[in-house]
């Protein structure tokens, strides 16, 4: 199977570096999967699951709001926070989630409700990622 | 000519001064280093934010987005970043300003203050300032960055504004540092200076579409700017403090040597007229003596 390079890049750290095959994206138009020789293009994301196959074995990990840049030689993914599963700290997840439903149910303005919106979305994607990680 | 205990004095209270600022030295140069790493970690991720707001807006141009449209009237905003404390050469006033010489073509403005010396600035000019936050000088991080750009946001989405500009210090080097002003809203292709040399330079298609992207990449946009803005202006302030605090400890040895030469010169004629005194006292009362036995015998 033919790969590509992908770079995953958060203000704080170099996530990620690596030949890889696929990697599965949370875009704002809905998942999808970029392989090598993709069409050169720029997606945005929005919280959920990026996954990534490397060498046959698959990984997921959080992903929060950003925007990925496919291009011929390397695919780059900018994102505010990035986290594998065992970094997630499960009950902060939760919690963030009870408190971002508990603000949106009671929130004064447009503009709060988008943010805790996205706070909700967060803790949500978060809570997914690291309960799929639990079962397998 | 001085009393010597009072050139003890002044000795004593220099040499204790220069204490103090050779350990600000000290403390500066470490701090201008940290806030440089940092600048080194976040700036990789910010440029190419910076570089595809640029690319769409090139590209785009019949964009609809309420950040880059530009508003017809003339009501400005400037994000003043200093200090927070002095002692630090000329860089708070500089800084200061060029934000208030910036501020008289604009006659309706707001005043955003980031640090002590910012607010302590306007204040003194009986200009109020509308907004301020303090924490976010001394060691500035992301989180108090998106506070800042949260705040904005609610300021510019409420229709009180129609420019926002950021006034702060950029950092060339240790020795050169520039107080500069930046447009941050609305966001104009002309204003984006991108460093990124693209490895790609052929069209590229956005998904969804760019008005969706460039809606995501808005905030991180100001975040990003925000933030190098704090992180340059913590790092000019340690570099320009760094440089105050080395003249001063120069200074102060200086006026320790011509001090030190002086309270030796005073010292060794005070020695001298005491010796001057005994052997002079001996002789007398030497010869006296002798008198008296010449006298008697």
């Amino acid at each position: 199977m033919n790969t590509f390079f992908l770079e995953i890049i958060t203000p704080e750290k170099s996530f990620y570096r690596g030949e890889v095959e696929s990697v599965n994206i949370p875009s704002l138009g809905g998942a999808c999967t970029i392989m090598a020789g993709h069409q050169p293009m720029v997606f945005a994301t929005e919280p959920g699951t990026i996954s990534i196959t490397e060498g046959g074995v698959t990984r997921e990990a959080f992903m929060s709001e950003g925007f990925i840049e496919v291009r011929p030689d390397e695919t780059i993914a900018f994102a505010q926070a990035v986290e594998w599963p065992e970094d997630i700290n499960a009950r902060r997840a939760a919690e963030a989630k009870e408190r971002a439903e508990e603000q949106l149910r009671r929130n004064r303005s447009a503009a709060e409700f988008k943010l805790n919106r996205a706070a909700l979305a967060r803790a949500f994607a978060r809570l997914q990622v690291k309960n799929r990680s639990g079962r397998r | 000519m001085a009393d010597i205990t009072e050139i003890r004095h002044r000795i004593k209270s220099i040499r204790d001064t220069r204490q103090i600022t050779k350990a600000m030295e000290l403390i500066s140069v470490s701090k201008m280093r940290k806030s440089m790493t940092k600048q080194a970690f976040s700036s990789v991720y910010f440029d190419s934010v910076r570089y595809t707001v640029k690319d769409i807006l090139r590209h785009s141009t019949d964009i609809a987005n309420r950040y880059t449209e530009r508003r017809p009237h003339g009501r400005a905003a400037y994000v003043v970043i200093a200090g927070d404390k002095g002692l630090a050469g000329a860089f708070n006033d500089n800084v200061l300003n060029l934000a208030w010489r910036h501020m008289q073509g604009h006659p309706v403005h707001y005043v955003v203050t980031v640090g002590q010396m910012a607010r302590a600035f306007f204040e003194g000019r009986q200009q109020p300032v509308d907004l301020e936050f303090t924490h976010a000088v001394a060691n500035p991080t992301l989180h108090d960055a998106r506070g800042i750009m949260r705040d904005l946001l609610d300021l510019y989405d409420r229709n009180l504004m129609d420019e926002i500009y950021i006034v702060f210090t950029r950092m060339h080097s240790t020795a050169e540092q520039e107080p500069k002003i930046v447009k941050l809203l609305p966001i104009e292709e002309q204003d984006i200076d991108a460093d990124v040399q693209a490895t790609y330079t052929g069209d590229i298609c956005y998904d969804p579409s760019p008005e969706e992207v460039l809606g995501v990449l808005v905030p991180q946009y100001l975040v990003g700017m925000i933030y190098s803005a704090l992180i340059h202006s913590s790092a000019s302030e340690h570099a320009a403090r760094m440089l105050a605090m080395s003249n001063a400890n120069r200074n102060a040895d200086k006026m320790l040597e011509s001090l030190g030469l002086e309270y030796n010169r005073l010292r060794q004629g005070a020695i001298t007229s005491e010796l001057l005194d005994l052997t002079s006292g001996k002789f007398f009362s030497e010869n006296s003596l002798h008198q008296k036995a010449d006298r008697h015998g």
